[in-house]
């Protein structure tokens, strides 16, 4: 059919955001329950849900990738490209750590983590994963902010944000006491290394998240 | 050849807004088949007559027999080239299709100095600027609808308040086609300030009785601002169809009033206006396009376009048909396809659409260089197998 005003259009890129996002919350929660796993002795399932964390994170990435790949020199998006694109990275690495924190524990899963400090790691978990979650509902509400540009919707975007930022100064409180336990609890060198970059690592999460809410915090500015 | 057009370049008016479920197929194959039928009939004069003797120096062709041949071979090498760009299903214009055709006659029959080239570059540069004016026309109407309407929070009274301004500016220009410089007009002899009051007060009447039966039918919902729109883009949508009868319609009619003058008068440099039921003709070839295959197309188009909110639709339209009307009323053949580009364009530019894919810039500039040779190649070659014959 010769319509040249078909082609004219092509799929939102935020509708993609939104799909990676989706994908980003999948991943970390099944990164969740792999922890929770860990944390039992006698765990038969985390080397499954290492690999499910592990397929999701890749799948996160093709996502990443088609966006990018639909929007070529010549496309104009309704934000900066540039953003958009930064945006997207700092999102995509949300799920990288993810499956970094796993691996590590694969690396040296014994002696698993001290009675005395899961009750702090799986609150260092909840509060990295408190502010993804945000962060998808970020993407959902701007992405309706776009559509209408309703200053209503502007705002509540804003308080998003704000949140997330909250979050962030929140997961990182709960990261230094956790520092300072791990000194207190264990004396094996090695092990309080391990246990100091797999608490970084999760750490890390949050502030991705929060350089994802400065991005679109450029984004939706006037 | 106008049923060609009918088929196909409906989809640009009317696909949007049964994308947007404003109307049912049915609905916009019958509304388009009228409002094309009226914008031919009463505004297509101006684009015929341009057709007809624009392009082509009447004087210097005084062989009558030449003509007709001629005439008949734009039309047919036209036709033939649309068809076959429709089959390779690539985007042409029937407007350069048959622009095209005529200088490739011009030049058989005359020569060179038998073109117009002043009217011909007025006609090209109007390629130029179509798409332009079409998109500052939706830019600006983009952003005076997220200023004032969908960025605050009370939306939907706000639509509803500047509703009246919508519709009252399409009627006026709208009202203002019919009365200026018409037939129709002539024969009511009124003047340029008479016709500006008329279609003032005509607008004014309209913008409100349609903000009373928006009132009326639309609930104040979350979405309510984009309802208000749905329902006016019914309007806009019929805009564009009369454009588009008033625009296209010369693309078959022209060279057709060429044989018409000739076999009537004997001479075709008279200045006559094109007769009535010429462009009624016309309109009705497009009506029949529209009807037998107008429904399909739309259904493809309607299906694939539901990216454009109604908002956004508005402005498309309203913008394209603004410019295709404009241009009807100059004598100007434009494409009513492109005017609607350059108005995704401007919603685009005004940050109204997420994605916009502006290559196609370039894929539009390729068509026209290849369409307005090759269909005066293809009406070149007709022109000399059909001398021969005759």
């Amino acid at each position: 059919m010769r319509i040249p005003l078909l082609s004219l259009f092509i799929k939102s890129p935020f509708s993609g955001l939104l799909e990676h996002v989706e994908k980003v919350i999948e991943c970390v929660f099944a990164f969740q329950q792999a922890m929770v796993c860990h944390f039992e002795k006698e765990c038969a399932t985390f080397e499954n849900l290492r690999e499910k964390v592990s397929k999701l994170e890749t799948e996160a990435d093709i996502i990443k990738q088609h966006i990018r790949r639909n929007l070529p020199k010549g496309t104009m998006v309704s934000v900066d490209k540039f953003l958009l694109f930064r945006y997207l990275k700092e999102q995509d690495t949300v799920p990288d750590r993810v499956e970094d924190a796993l691996d590590w524990i694969f690396f040296k899963p014994e002696p698993g983590i001290p009675e005395e400090l899961k009750k702090d790691l799986m609150l260092l978990i909840r509060s990295n994963i408190d502010s993804v979650e945000e962060m998808r509902r970020m993407v959902l509400e701007a992405k309706k902010y776009f559509e209408t540009f309703n200053e209503t919707q502007r705002n509540m975007v804003k308080e998003i944000i704000r949140n997330i930022r909250g979050k962030e100064h929140e997961a990182d409180t709960v990261e230094d006491r956790l520092k300072q336990k791990i000194f207190a609890v264990d004396s094996d060198p090695v092990s309080i290394f391990h246990l100091m970059r797999l608490v970084e690592i999760i750490g890390s999460i949050a502030d991705h998240a929060e350089n994802a809410a400065d991005l679109m915090r450029a984004m939706i500015a006037k | 050849m106008s049923w060609n057009i009918g088929a196909n370049d409906v989809a640009n008016s009317m696909a949007s807004a049964v994308g947007a479920k404003a109307i049912t197929i049915r609905q916009a194959v019958f509304i388009a088949g009228i409002l094309n039928i009226v914008g031919a009939t009463f505004i297509g004069a101006h684009v015929t007559d341009t057709i007809r003797k624009g392009i082509v120096s009447t004087e210097i062709l005084s062989d009558p027999h030449l003509v007709i041949i001629g005439a008949f071979s734009a039309l047919l090498s036209a036709a033939l080239w649309i068809s076959f760009a429709t089959w390779k299903s690539l985007p042409v214009s029937t407007t350069h299709s048959i622009v095209g055709a005529m200088i490739g006659f011009g030049i058989m029959a005359g020569g060179f100095s038998a073109i117009k080239w002043d009217k011909l570059i007025a006609v090209i540069m109007s390629w130029f600027i179509s798409p332009f004016f079409s998109l500052i026309i939706a830019f600006l109407m983009f952003k005076f609808i997220v200023r004032l309407i969908i960025s605050k929070e009370d939306a939907f009274i706000r639509a509803l308040k500047f509703s009246p301004l919508f519709i009252g500016i399409t009627f006026f220009v709208v009202i203002l086609s019919f009365l200026f410089k018409t037939p129709l007009g002539e024969r009511l002899s009124v003047s340029t300030p008479e016709a500006l009051f008329i279609a003032f007060i005509f607008a004014v009447i309209f913008g409100f009785a349609g903000m009373l039966l928006l009132k009326r039918f639309i609930k104040n919902k979350e979405n309510g601002a984009e309802d208000i729109f749905r329902s006016i883009q019914i309007g806009t949508s019929c805009y564009v169809a009369l454009a588009q009868g008033a625009n296209d319609v010369a693309n078959a009619i022209g060279p057709l009033a060429v044989i018409y003058f000739l076999v009537k008068t004997g001479d075709i440099g008279v200045k006559v206006p094109v007769p009535f039921f010429l462009l009624f003709f016309g309109g009705i070839g497009i009506a029949c396009g529209i009807a037998m295959a107008g429904s399909r197309v739309m259904e493809t188009v309607g299906k694939k376009i539901t990216t454009l909110s109604n908002t956004r639709g508005f402005c498309v339209e309203f913008s394209a048909a603004t410019t295709v009307l404009v241009a009807s009323k100059m004598g100007l053949p434009v494409s009513t396809t492109h005017a609607a580009v350059g108005g995704v364009m401007g919603v685009g530019l005004a940050r109204g659409i997420a994605a916009v894919n502006f290559r196609i810039i370039l894929k539009i500039m390729l068509y026209w260089v290849l369409t307005v040779p090759a269909a005066a190649i293809t009406s070149m070659i007709v022109f000399k197998i059909l001398k021969l014959v005759l």
